[in-house]
């Protein structure tokens, strides 16, 4: 059995007496993309420059395609593509040259058809000759795309890749995401955007504090802590909850137009709508949403747990259940 | 592979200095020979010989060492600097190149740098004073030791450096002071005891001793001491370079 893309275990760091990684496990399959989510400063950077080569681990282990990061860096890195969360560009190139120059570090030529296609793919075929300095910030986003793309990884790491993008930028990148993917290359993100995460993403890890809240497939992720919502909107206001209705968790929003009840995954409106019926209330309408996967990131930083015990959750919430200091 | 990337590095490195010749070639060449026109010349003509040789000869030896160092230091200074301010050095760290060949590409960048002025300087120089070298090879090897030297030094510098002001510190208040005082103009012999033995103590002294010994055929001290000190101290600069890259000081966290 082929070992997994990524391996992760026990991985801490620390910046002087800061722990910015506090013994992440984690392992990512091949031809999966997988996203990682967390607030600022959770540590997703932090980890993943430490399977890129940017930053070393203060302890644990980091293997890539089986290869030890550290003493096989060669291998290793050969194997990893990243795109910074922070762009970057060298005034002095063009963009044809910033291509070759990175492909050149991985003991790469690049051939004009390889050149042609990260080019074409990436919407740059006509900056060719442009000085990276007259790039707009999107099409410099492109570049540093491209640029980790040179050497054909197999695993390919995007920080924040479409922060500060526009919509239709974005949409193209979620795409062209897609057809690498669909190529087998293995996708790791990290995103603020949690659109991002619900629209692309295999499977998703939450972390937070440095610590991984929770690893799943996200549709299990889904499936396991989104509720859904029931919202009745009445067709007069009320000035409080009636007491069947209170019993099941209702409450009043609108001015008391609206009465809406949150149900765990799983779980049933029979009892809110017969509860409505016994009350008696002049309906207007009806909506019932399911939580989305932002709504679960909430849950989740917030310490709160689907009705389930999830097996896959790796470590318990880093700060006690209900406390939330950054939603 | 391992050739290539080596190749790909240096030579982004040559291109980069090249890509700006004003700042990079030209006007270290205009400052230098304002030195030469300056104190060789009009200055010099009312000094006697120096070691039996005219004052603007006498200099000339000095003046090159003086542009290889400062262009050699400031290659691999400003570039490596650049390249954490501006966040492109991600693109190396992430690449598979090993240390000792980051080191070579951009120290070998430095080194052309520093002798291309260096080459430059000496034939400006020559017109004026004539072509002779006598020692062809110890000045090479004396000029090599220097470039390869100084511009190991900036790297180190410019990976220690969190600022402009930082990166500025090492040349301004350490190189500029123990060249002007290491016998650039002025021969040890031609100074009190006092300042003589201050002089002595200075390393740059015997450094640029050694490649006035190899570019003139005369020294105060002796070039062999020069290049000792020239090769010991290339020896401790990229050892110095290499422990930096290979713990990751200051680039990866």
């Amino acid at each position: 059995m082929p070992p997994p893309v990524v391996s992760i275990r026990s991985v801490k760091k620390r910046f002087g007496s800061f722990e910015a990684l506090r013994g992440v496990d984690l392992q990512i399959e091949r031809g999966e993309i997988f996203a990682l989510l967390g607030p600022n400063g959770a540590g997703k950077t932090t980890l993943i420059s430490i399977v890129a080569g940017l930053l070393r681990a203060s302890e644990g282990e980091v293997r890539v395609l089986g290869r030890d990061v550290v003493t096989d860096y060669r291998f290793t890195r050969c194997a990893v593509g990243l795109v910074p969360q922070e762009i970057n560009f060298d005034p002095f190139f063009t963009v044809e040259e910033a291509l070759r120059i990175q492909a050149g570090y991985f003991g790469i030529r690049l051939r004009e058809e390889r050149l042609v296609e990260i080019l074409r793919a990436l919407d740059l075929a006509a900056k060719r000759t442009s000085n990276t300095r007259s790039l707009s910030g999107g099409m410099k986003r492109r570049l540093l795309i491209g640029k980790a793309l040179v050497h054909e990884p197999q695993v390919l790491f995007l920080d924040e890749p479409t922060a500060g993008v526009d919509v239709e930028l974005r949409q193209a990148l979620w795409r062209y995401v897609r057809v690498l993917r669909d190529r087998g290359t293995t996708i790791v993100l990290t995103t603020h955007y949690l659109e991002e995460a619900e629209e692309l993403a295999d499977r998703v890890g939450v972390i937070d504090l440095g610590r991984l809240l929770v690893v799943d497939d996200k549709d299990a992720l889904m499936h396991r802590y989104a509720g859904k919502t029931l919202r009745v909107t009445l067709a007069a206001p009320l000035a409080a909850v009636p007491s069947p209705l209170e019993a099941l968790g209702a409450r009043l929003e609108d001015g008391g137009r609206s009465v809406v009840i949150t149900a765990e995954p799983g779980a049933s409106f029979g009892p809110a709508l017969s509860a409505f019926a016994q009350v008696g209330l002049a309906v207007k309408d009806v909506e019932t949403a399911r939580m989305r996967l932002e709504d679960v990131f909430v849950r989740l930083l917030r310490g709160e747990r689907g009705p389930e015990e999830h097996a896959t959750a790796l470590r318990e919430p880093a700060r006690a259940p209900g406390e939330v200091s950054r939603p | 592979m391992i050739g290539y990337g080596l190749k790909t590095l240096f030579d982004k490195e040559v291109r980069r200095f090249l890509r700006v010749p004003g700042q990079t070639l030209l006007s270290p060449l205009i400052t230098t020979t304002l030195y030469f026109l300056v104190f060789g010349y009009s200055l010099g003509s009312r000094l006697r010989d120096v070691e039996g040789v005219p004052y603007a000869r006498f200099i000339v030896p000095g003046l090159v060492t003086l542009g290889i160092i400062s262009n050699a230091f400031l290659n691999t200074a400003s570039s490596m600097f650049v390249m954490k301010l501006q966040g492109t050095i991600v693109d190396l760290l992430v690449s598979p190149l090993a240390y000792g060949e980051i080191l070579a590409g951009f120290v070998g960048a430095a080194v052309v740098r520093g002798l291309l002025v260096g080459t430059v300087m000496w034939a400006v120089a020559g017109l004026f004073t004539g072509f002779e070298l006598a020692h062809p090879l110890f000045a090479l090897a004396m000029v090599l030791l220097v470039a390869t030297s100084f511009g190991a030094l900036g790297f180190m510098t410019a990976i220690w450096a969190s600022s402009f002001e930082q990166v500025n510190f090492f040349p301004t208040f350490v190189i500029t002071p123990l060249t002007f005082l290491g016998g650039v103009f002025y021969s040890a012999r031609m100074l009190p005891p006092a300042l003589r033995h201050f002089t002595l103590a200075n390393p740059i002294f015997h450094i640029v001793d050694g490649v006035r010994h190899g570019m003139l055929g005369l020294s105060d001290g002796h070039p062999a001491l020069g290049l000792s000190l020239a090769a010991a101290l290339c020896a401790a600069s990229l050892a110095g370079c290499y422990a930096m890259l290979r713990t990751g000081y200051r680039l990866r966290g």
